[in-house]
């Protein structure tokens, strides 16, 4: 009786149009073409970086390389926020970022002057404030002028060493939940899964796709873009190690595997979708300001505007073409509010 | 397959009856309700802002350390109906872009009167952070002066924001908080803000400076505070902006409802306010941090939260105000759903009931916001599971209503993020 009235809310819930099991090999193709060699791809390099920071050399060259492989894996996951990497915060923790009140510089100087011991201990360092914490607070370390110079260098090092190893924990971690059962809840809805059916795991793909676009647009071209009058070029994603730009075509090539993956079946969404994003792509491999410092004179702020715009339009696109396809909504996402 | 079609046959009969057995509820009735609840705030908050206007007078006329108190009881007060608007927002563009005239946090508080010497000074991200308007006359703001002899209402609306940062609150409840606690110097032990009555004394008895200054600024921001509140609930009364737009088109105003509770729940309360002060375990990120009154400010937006979705909300004169409500909206199509939300909004008001009461009982919100403070963790955690849950019900209840394939203007967040990032 139970089976039967399952099948039932589902055979209500689907909109008209949709047979119950057309997301199911959709879902399939994402996990297995998109999300586990994701995050699979990171664990590897987070590990590189936890073992070349352990080294303690004091040439950084070593550790900046590793820094930049594994930041560049986790950029590429990095819209892929329910599940695994929502539990215990371990995405907020290995990326805090926009820092409108400069909590990571306050708190690392604070780590500094005081040369915490909390740097010998992983598990008391897993329960630091993640100002202090990941990728962003590596590259205060690594690259700001002040603080990469500031302190005692063993404890400086250590210090990196414990960021880094505390990257691959939590990375490790999350990977490890994906493929020990948090892929099984999203292919199979229903049951103990938080899904309920089909559409909701879905929905939540889609709302990662749209997620990851308006992050993008928001707040990596947006924050340095300020207004016309008052342009914020130092509020660009990590400009000291010049990532700013690399990281909207990071992004952008991601989740365009991603909205492929989940436009398969509708080759004209699939096709208008993946137009929009290679106009984008094309956009930003040809904009030569890898930390949007152009945004202050009005030349190089219309490309970078530019470059917001399309960014705008896959979005515009994917909730009008996409989403309706896919019969699903974009629902609300940890962006809204203010 | 039989058994499944004489299961499903059941099952549609079943709802046929128990929406039979219901009075028919309409959208129309339901945004009415929604605007009637909204007038109700709005006109409470007023109410409750002209007490503490005669209460900052009182201070000011004759500062005592009685006066200050009264004057603090009276900005408690103001705080229930109005936090219980929160909900309106992120549905409802008018009360989005207006609510950070006198809503906005946080707030770089050096902008405003003096500050303990660990506050720092200017800051990358605003060079204005420690402009201290009581003590300076005349302003220098990006490059130009900015006559500030006399503090009125104009004076603080023209530098709200200033500079383009967000930061740079100069208008509303928090700066009016800062004003009658001052700083909360306490770290992460108990204390809220203990500004002295002195602060607002004359002659020697003047502590801190500028005495008549900072009471000029008070009774601007508290006057300024009455008269926005007043501007916003006429929109909701009869004849006003806000109720005609969600009464206009009755499915773009249940998408307001929606709109406004999952906007809410999921990014600004569970994340925005709660977790990201745990996880950064500090203690300036709390709502109300001045007056240590986050408890009670998380406790009222999410009651706001659920009085709208049921649609019935008590008066600050203790009335009720009542009608068709989404609930039974909702019920009237997919019961479960309806019954699914209700549990879970009940479920988070006893967990952000359980914060309010520890921090009553002398647990406060910044003891519980410290590193490993595994009691605190767990209480404000429990609010933010909730939240979270209560938001994925909302999303199905969208669903159940079958509002997720609308392309309706002003439904923000559900088919246009970008609305309410700004």
């Amino acid at each position: 009786m139970r089976e039967c009235l399952k099948l039932i809310a589902l055979l209500i819930l689907l909109p008209i149009g949709l047979v119950a099991g057309e997301h199911d090999a959709r879902i399939r193709a994402v996990l297995d073409h998109h999300i586990l060699p994701g995050f699979q791809h990171l664990s590897e390099e987070a590990e590189d970086l936890s073992n070349s920071a352990a080294q303690c050399s004091t040439d950084k060259e070593g550790v900046k390389a590793a820094y930049h492989d594994a930041f560049d894996a986790w950029i590429q996951v990095s819209h892929l926020r329910f599940g695994p990497s929502e539990t215990g915060d371990r995405a907020f923790a290995l990326a805090y970022w926009p820092d409108s009140k400069g909590f990571t510089p306050k708190t690392l100087t604070s780590l500094l002057n005081s040369a915490d011991p909390i740097v010998q201990d992983p598990e008391a360092f897993s329960t630091l404030s993640i100002a202090g914490r990941g990728f962003y607070a590596l590259e205060f370390l690594l690259y700001d002028e002040r603080l990469s110079m500031l302190g005692d260098p063993a404890y400086r090092c250590a210090l990196i060493a414990a960021i880094a190893g505390d990257i691959d924990a939590n990375v490790a971690a999350i990977r490890n939940d994906w493929e020990t059962g948090y892929a099984a809840s999203l292919s199979q809805p229903g049951g103990d899964s938080p899904y309920r059916s089909e559409a909701e795991a879905a929905q939540e793909l889609f709302k990662a796709l749209l997620t990851g676009l308006e992050f993008t647009a928001e707040t990596r071209l947006g924050r340095p873009l300020g207004t016309f009058d008052r342009p914020r070029p130092r509020r660009a994603e990590v400009w000291r190690s010049e990532r700013s730009l690399s990281h909207v075509r990071l992004s952008l090539a991601s989740l365009r595997d991603l909205a492929a993956l989940l436009a398969e079946g509708y080759p004209s969404t699939a096709e208008t979708l993946d137009r929009a994003f290679a106009k984008a792509i094309d956009r930003a491999d040809t904009l030569d300001d890898p930390i949007f410092a152009g945004v202050v004179d009005p030349k190089g702020r219309i490309k970078v505007e530019a470059l917001q715009q399309q960014v705008n339009n896959i979005r515009a696109l994917a909730e009008s073409d996409l989403g309706p396809r896919l019969g699903v909504a974009a629902g609300f996402n940890s962006l809204d509010g203010d | 397959m039989k058994t499944v079609l004489h299961a499903a046959s059941l099952l549609a009969l079943s709802v046929g009856m128990a929406s039979a057995a219901t009075n028919p509820v309409s959208k129309a009735d339901v945004v009415e309700n929604y605007a009637n609840i909204a007038a109700a705030k709005y006109e409470d908050s007023v109410v409750t802002a002209k007490r503490l206007q005669v209460a900052v007078n009182a201070l000011i006329a004759d500062p005592s350390a009685e006066a200050l108190t009264e004057a603090r009881q009276a900005w408690l007060a103001a705080r229930v109906p109005y936090q219980q608007t929160e909900v309106y927002r992120f549905g409802n563009s008018i009360v989005d872009d207006w609510e950070g005239k006198v809503n906005a946090w946080p707030l770089d508080e050096g902008l405003i009167d003096y500050v303990d010497a660990s506050y720092g000074g200017p800051t990358d991200e605003n060079p204005l952070a420690a402009l201290n308007i009581i003590a300076n006359s005349s302003l220098t703001i990006a490059g130009e002066t900015v006559d500030a002899s006399t503090i009125t209402p104009e004076l603080l609306e023209s530098l709200h924001e200033a500079d383009g940062v967000e930061a740079n609150v100069t208008t509303g409840y928090h700066a009016v908080e800062f004003l009658l606690w001052g700083q909360d110097t306490n770290g992460h032990a108990a204390g809220a803000g203990d500004r002295s009555w002195t602060d607002f004394a004359a002659g020697d008895a003047c502590t801190g400076g500028n005495c008549d200054r900072r009471a000029q600024y008070l009774q601007a921001a508290t006057d300024l505070l009455v008269t926005d509140l007043e501007w916003m609930a006429a929109q909701w009364a009869e004849g006003g902006e806000a109720r005609a737009s969600v009464t206009g088109d009755a499915d773009s105003g249940v998408i307001a409802i929606l709109t406004g509770m999952g906007s809410l729940s999921y990014g600004e309360q569970a994340g925005e306010r709660m977790r990201l002060g745990l996880m950064l375990n500090d203690p300036e990120e709390e709502h109300d941090c001045f007056s240590d009154n986050t408890h009670n400010s998380h406790y009222y937006d999410g009651l706001g939260i659920q009085n709208v979705y049921l649609g019935e909300y008590i008066r600050v004169d203790g009335s009720l105000v009542s009608g068709a409500s989404l609930s039974s909206l909702v019920a009237a199509t997919d019961a479960a759903v309806d019954a699914e939300l209700t549990g879970k909004l009940s479920t988070t008001m006893q967990a952000l009931g359980r914060i309010k009461t520890a921090a009553e009982a002398g647990f406060a919100y910044d003891q519980m916001l410290e590193r490993g403070n595994v009691g605190g963790e767990a209480l404000i955690m429990g609010g933010v599971n909730g939240l979270v849950d209560q938001t994925k019900s909302i999303e199905r209840a969208v669903s159940a209503l079958g509002l997720d394939t609308l392309e309706v203007e002003g439904s923000d967040s559900l088919d246009n993020p970008d609305a309410v990032f700004h």
